[in-house]
């Protein structure tokens, strides 16, 4: 058969479907029920994307069935081919939204189903560094179990994120494959139609980092394509609806690649056909354009950033470091070129060997580094990132940082040969390769003895922070010459810039000033370029003419004038992959703050999605504002329209999080003391009527103040 | 870089009427004016049933009056004439190709010619089953170089690239026995079968006209491509503008027009010089712009990048602008009317070849031995001239498109192995474009080529039908004046794929290639053949099974009919927009337009109506992916 044909049979598959589905849920439920995804804003989110109308109900489900009819086009050319690939993803996610009427739950873990908008934020940052290298969807079943393992593996062991569809969800699971978002090994659903959660992860991240406005195809194709680096991997034998399926992906610039030998012809780079489903892995990353940042690290286990979220439970731990009980640290020292000898990692005291399973021990290990453009304040950039390192090695897990680490090793790691010196390895290759214009030479000093650790931890790790504590506390929008921008997330969202000052750090909450400084140092031309600060336009909004002409220029005119301390007037824009948004809540004269995490209903009626979704894709919203959650606490969080003092709502987990902090901010800046305890949560109102009771009650000092619009 | 727009013929118009108000000013006479005075034209001789081969004629065939003195009838007229105009056009490109040898037979390490691709050079001697190893390359360039010119004479045997061909290609070359001899045998044989007394059946005529055309294609085009490249260098990909507006004002402007790349060749390595630049600064420009007209401009903007400052018809309008210094010349194609036209402005007409010596022109010899020294001096004459400016004469229209150009067979190959997957495919061959094709997203390709025609409007045929093929995802391969118009219109800008079919925008996107692909000048129509051949290899099919079509919408000149031979000899279907001179006779027309199919399974067909004409062609070759079940 001709692949058109095949693929149009496919569609009309995947929409016979759909509209007996339909039928029949009109039928049990009439048409005004309601339908849509959990934690979205964007309705069913495919066919808004494609057509910029959101779906509510049954009905209007059964009204748009006209419109994909009218893609289902059969001429023998690519166009239809590719108008019936989208018509089948559309067909699929009406199958699949079906499935969540009243709430259903119709996956169970490890079935994932349908993303959250926050699942997608969550991505965007490891998406844009490069950390997620790229999506690989596989589907149906392998040719043996070990195979599918392999695949996979070979897949996360990159950091390229998987999901997966049909009959290799049992093979993983039957081979005991650790899966499920945080090792990013996500099964979605067994029918081909489950392919539609992944494909709205690509086409939500286009509205979300993208700015694509919702109906704008070319727009959003042209996203996908240029940006979105999926593939699928399709086993065979295939079958009409996974071909259907498959023109939707090349139509949006992701290949297929499968061992079906028969059933279709091969097309360049788009539909690839190879036996060997061994060799898939650099089939499909040299396909798509996939480079990986190579670092080959010497250790017996995998080192990739899809482990980064592997937890490892107390049972199948081998060791344990635990900052809260014992004394640990980790700590990055400065030193003269000549104190250092390059690659040279030194284990002082027992090993892993010498203790028994599942004890807890001591641990300090001191990076000492040196090099020509190697500065003190770059020690808290580099060390920051031990977190993700060491946390990147199967099998390791580590929470925390400085002197509050926890660090487990698991013991299918140790018996693989994983050892304390591999830490060392992983800190040396990860340092050198991230900031080879800084440090030259490095080595590693791993303290296991216990009266060393609590020796070196009050006598050289605390006293190091505390002066990079007084360091960071004169470090003040005013205190420096320079600000820097940010573009990290432009491969993302195109016209989005932020600007980092030591008082507002970057709203992934991933760069702060002086991180953006150590980027400069690595490449001054790259992401992160100084931008002066001499000509001031407005203190109260933090308005200059040096950061509005960087702004423009960066934003490729994009966006013309952004102010730093206002969330009304010319608000920094947003990426999509903020920590927090923040947004006027009017009865209060005040703000709600919501986080990526928090899944729950806000006081302005909207979710974190919801409220996501108002703002994003580098354009200015006045009223919301993406953000990171240290900036809360800033001196400088919305100043011009009067401070912190507008807070009036929070998550109750967030507010403890920042409480320390903004506590002290309050105090300093008003004299307010325990100001979180008169910030409400969602223990206390989820709706602005509560909130305000709440709020007079407690004498909320944003009631008293001017109204901002 | 601005948003992209196709530029329009309307606008093409528009600019040349701006400068026909220039030539009624200067009193100078254009084509324009000359077909209004041409026309109609005869009808005997459009027909082709005009003899004019004794002296006992001529000789005019009529229903009345159905033969000639001799008795000849209308079928031998026509396939006799028909036979002679082929020999013309195989004669012009051979001898062009004989030019590139003799070139070839001058080269040396310290010379004004050197070889450029020595590793083409090599793989075509042992092609040729010379040996290589350890010889100096000059030695070789010169031993190929007698070895090409012996193609010309050769007592015995075919011709050598013949082998090229797919073995079928070749099968039916020899069932059909038209194998091309020495490429001057088949010449000369034409001219003595139409000989009066000679040859009448139209049949034996019309197989000559297809052997001869084949020792054109196969013989000196091929040649000429091929040794052009060794000596300048095999094209790759290269930017570059078309379209007057890359004339610039401020700078001496030296066009170079006709066909024979080894003159312009050193016209471009001289005037680059800084020597030259800064004479042209003592007289008062900014430097120089060389830019061309007709084939010797695709030569160069293949191999440099040079700007196409026209195609055929527009001869005439890089004169009219009033800053063309000067406007240098070597064969084939140059309107004697650039002899007068010139003098009415400060232009200098400069013929260079002994083959093309015209009224009006001033004549500077050019020969492969003296090459450098003959081109400094031109260079000199046109920086002289840039005093003699009548800046009230000078207005250049500010029309240009961006190109990117120089997809020479084997820049196809390399973009082609662009788009393979280094664990699954071989590289170096055509079969990214065979899955393509297969698959549907191509649905076929078309080889534009040809000249322009007053007969048809110009540029409209060619821009036309080659926006019909890209909305319907079939890419377009040209050459000739169709690259040129290809290139002023835009659809050589890589943007150019938003005007494309889903399939072939796709194409263009993961090949990083614009959709109308510049393969060079018309003796580079070698190329294309060169290219269905290794498709037909690579793929299985046949050539004539391939769905890929010849097209000369606007064709003129006897080349053109020589090419259109051994395009249908080869096997791939030609479509034409012009009548060749042989509708007066039926046998004639219907073997050109259907018989010939029995022969070498590829015929003519000929629609005015260029409209028509494209929807044909896209159902043809939509009947030729049926046919093979794709």
């Amino acid at each position: 058969m001709l692949l058109f044909d095949i693929v149009f049979n496919g569609n009309d598959k995947m929409y016979d479907r759909a509209v007996a589905d339909l039928e029949a849920a009109i039928a049990k439920y009439g048409e005004d029920k309601a339908v849509g995804f959990p934690e979205t804003a964007y309705s069913l989110p495919c066919y808004y994307s494609e057509t910029g109308e959101k779906i509510a109900t049954l009905g209007e489900m059964k009204n748009a069935m006209g419109y994909i009819k009218s893609l289902m086009t059969r001429e023998r050319r690519l166009d239809s081919g590719f108008k019936s690939g989208v018509a089948t993803a559309l067909c699929a996610e009406f199958i699949e939204v079906l499935k969540y009427i009243d709430g259903a739950q119709p996956y169970e873990l490890p079935l994932e189903g349908h993303f959250s908008d926050a699942k997608i934020r969550e991505l965007g940052v490891p998406l844009v560094t490069g950390d997620i290298p790229g999506v690989a969807v596989i589907i149906g079943k392998a040719p043996s179990t070990q195979e599918a393992v392999d695949l996979v593996k070979s897949y996360q062991s990159q950091g390229i994120f998987v999901a997966l569809v049909g009959e290799c969800c049992d093979q993983l699971a039957e081979a005991g494959y650790k899966t499920g978002f945080a090792v990013r090994v996500v099964p979605l659903g067994k029918e081909i139609n489950s392919v539609i959660h992944i494909v709205s992860v690509a086409l939500r991240a286009a509205l979300i980092f993208g700015n694509v406005t919702p109906g704008d195809k070319a727009a959003l194709q042209k996203y996908t394509f240029e940006r979105i680096n999926a593939f699928v991997n399709a086993f065979g034998p295939l079958d009409e609806m996974t071909v259907a399926c498959g023109a939707g992906a090349i139509w949006y610039g992701f290949p297929v690649v499968t061992n079906d030998m028969e059933y279709t012809p091969s097309v360049p780079k788009s539909l690839i056909k190879f036996e060997d489903v061994s060799q898939w892995n650099p089939i499909s990353l040299e396909a798509r354009g996939i480079k990986l940042k190579i670092t080959n690290i010497d250790i017996p286990v995998a080192f990739a950033s899809a482990f980064e979220g592997e937890i490892i439970r107390r049972g199948d731990m081998q060791v344990e470091f635990d900052g809260s009980r014992v004394d640990c640290f980790e700590l990055v020292q400065t030193k003269e070129l000549t104190e250092v000898e390059d690659h040279k990692i030194e284990v002082i005291g027992p090993d892993i060997d010498e203790w028994g399973v599942g004890e807890k021990h001591s641990i300090g290990y001191v990076v000492e580094v040196a090099g020509k453009n190697m500065q003190p304040d770059f020690e808290s950039v580099i060390e920051r990132k031990f977190h993700s390192y060491i946390n990147c090695i199967e099998g390791v897990m580590h929470t925390g940082q400085r002197d509050m680490i926890r660090v487990r090793i698991s013991k299918d790691a140790y018996e693989a040969g994983f050892r304390l010196k591999h830490i060392g390895e992983v800190l040396y290759a990860k340092i050198k390769n991230d900031y080879e214009a800084i440090v030259d030479k490095l080595q590693v000093k791993i303290y296991t003895n216990p009266e060393e650790c609590t020796k070196l931890r009050h006598e050289l790790a605390i006293e190091t922070f505390d002066k990079r504590d007084a360091r960071l506390e004169s470090l003040t929008d005013e205190s420096v010459d320079v600000y820097y921008s940010c573009i990290l997330c432009q491969a993302f969202s195109p016209s989005h810039v932020c600007v980092v000052t030591p008082e507002r750090l970057g709203l992934c909450g991933a760069v702060s000033w002086l991180d953006a400084k150590a980027t400069n140092e690595l490449d001054p031309n790259g992401p992160c370029q100084i931008i002066t600060k001499e000509r001031i336009i407005d203190e109260r909004t933090g308005a200059y003419e040096d950061v509005n002409e960087a702004v423009k220029k960066f934003s490729q005119g994009a966006v013309e004038q952004v102010t730093l301390y206002s969330i009304m007037e010319d608000p920094m824009t947003s990426c999509g992959c903020f920590e927090c948004i923040c947004g006027i809540e009017p009865f209060s004269n005040g703000v709600i703050i919501a986080n990526r995490e928090y899944a729950g209903m806000t006081p302005l009626g909207m979710t974190f999605p919801e409220l996501a979704s108002m703002t994003g894709g580098g354009v200015q919203t006045p009223g919301f504002m993406g953000h990171g959650k240290h900036f809360i606490a800033s001196k400088k969080f919305m100043k011009a329209e009067g401070g912190i003092e507008r807070i009036v709502w929070m998550p109750k987990e967030l507010k403890e999080t920042v409480a320390e902090r903004l506590n002290k901010t309050a105090f300093e800046l008003y004299g307010i003391e325990n100001f979180t305890d008169m910030i409400g949560d969602e223990t206390i109102a989820e709706d602005p009527e509560t909130l305000l009771g709440f709020l007079t009650e407690k004498g909320h000092p944003a009631l008293g103040m001017d109204p901002m619009m | 870089m601005g948003e992209f727009r196709m530029t329009t013929v309307e606008e093409f118009e528009a600019a040349t009427a701006r400068l026909l108000e220039t030539a009624e000013k200067v009193g100078a006479d254009t084509w324009q004016l000359r077909v209004k005075q041409q026309t109609p034209h005869c009808k005997f001789g459009e027909t082709g049933v005009c003899c004019r081969l004794c002296s006992m004629g001529p000789c005019r065939v009529t229903p009345k009056a159905p033969r000639g003195i001799c008795g000849c009838d209308a079928a031998g007229i026509v396939a006799r004439n028909y036979l002679t105009f082929t020999a013309g056009g195989a004669a012009t490109h051979s001898d062009h190709g004989r030019e590139i040898c003799h070139t070839l037979h001058e080269t040396s390490a310290d010379g004004d010619y050197k070889v450029k691709d020595p590793a083409k050079l090599i793989r075509i001697a042992k092609e040729w089953g010379v040996e290589t190893e350890g010889k100096d390359i000059y030695d070789l360039a010169h031993e190929m170089a007698e070895l090409a010119l012996l193609e010309y004479g050769k007592p015995f045997g075919t011709q050598r690239f013949l082998k090229r061909a797919p073995e079928h290609t070749q099968e039916i070359w020899a069932r059909e026995g038209i194998e091309p001899r020495a490429i001057d045998r088949e010449v000369s044989q034409s001219m003595h079968m139409t000989h009066m007394g000679c040859s009448s059946d139209h049949k034996a005529l019309i197989r000559h006209a297809l052997r001869a055309g084949l020792s054109d294609g196969w013989g000196g085009s091929m040649m000429g491509t091929e040794f052009s490249d060794v000596m300048f260098g095999t094209p790759h990909e290269i930017d570059t503008e078309a379209n007057l507006g890359v004339m610039e004002v401020e700078n001496v402007n030296i066009v170079v027009h006709g066909h024979d790349p080894s003159l312009s060749e050193m016209i471009c390595e001289v005037a680059d010089s800084k020597e030259m630049i800064e004479k042209a600064k003592a007289v008062g420009a900014k430097g120089i712009t060389i830019s061309g007209v007709c084939c010797t401009s695709n030569e160069v903007t293949m191999r440099r990048g040079i700007p196409m400052a026209g195609n055929f018809l527009q001869q005439e309008n890089v004169v009219l602008t009033g800053a063309c210094e000067a406007i240098i010349v070597d064969v084939q194609c140059i309107f004697p009317a650039l002899g007068p036209l010139s003098k009415c402005f400060h232009t200098k007409f400069i013929t260079t070849s002994p083959i093309a010596q015209i009224p009006g022109s001033e004549f500077i010899p050019f020969s492969p031995e003296t090459a450098g020294r003959d081109a400094k001096k031109i260079v000199e004459m046109a920086i002289e001239n840039f005093k003699n400016r009548k800046p009230e004469l000078v207005h250049i229209p500010d029309q240009k498109q961006k190109a990117t150009v120089g997809f020479s067979f084997e820049e196809i190959i390399h973009k082609l192995d662009g788009v393979t997957n280094s664990f699954v495919d071989k590289t170096g061959t055509t079969l990214p474009l065979v899955d393509c094709v297969k698959s549907g997203v191509l649905r076929g390709a078309v080889a534009m080529v040809g000249c322009n025609n007053p007969k048809v409007r110009p540029d409209v045929a060619h821009i036309g039908l080659m926006k019909k093929f890209l909305e319907n995802d079939i890419i377009v391969i040209t050459t000739g004046c169709s690259a040129q118009a290809a290139a002023k219109a835009g659809l050589m800008d890589k943007r150019a794929k938003d005007l494309c079919g889903a399939g072939l925008k796709r194409v263009c996107e993961l090949a990083d290639i614009p959709p109308v692909l510049h393969m060079g000048s018309c003796v580079d129509i070698s190329r294309m053949m060169i290219l269905a051949s290794e498709i037909a290899k690579d793929s299985g099919w046949k050539i004539s099974e391939i769905p890929v079509l010849g097209c000369a919408p606007e064709w003129m000149s006897e080349k053109a009919v020589s090419i259109g031979n051994y395009v249908v000899a080869t096997g791939i279907d030609t479509y034409l927009g012009v009548e060749p001179y042989a509708t007066g006779s039926k046998e004639v027309d219907e073997l050109l337009k259907g018989g010939l199919r029995d022969w070498v399974e590829a015929c003519f067909t000929v629609e005015t109506d260029i409209d028509k004409l494209g929807d044909m062609m896209v159902e043809a070759i939509e009947k030729k992916r049926e046919a093979l079940g794709i």
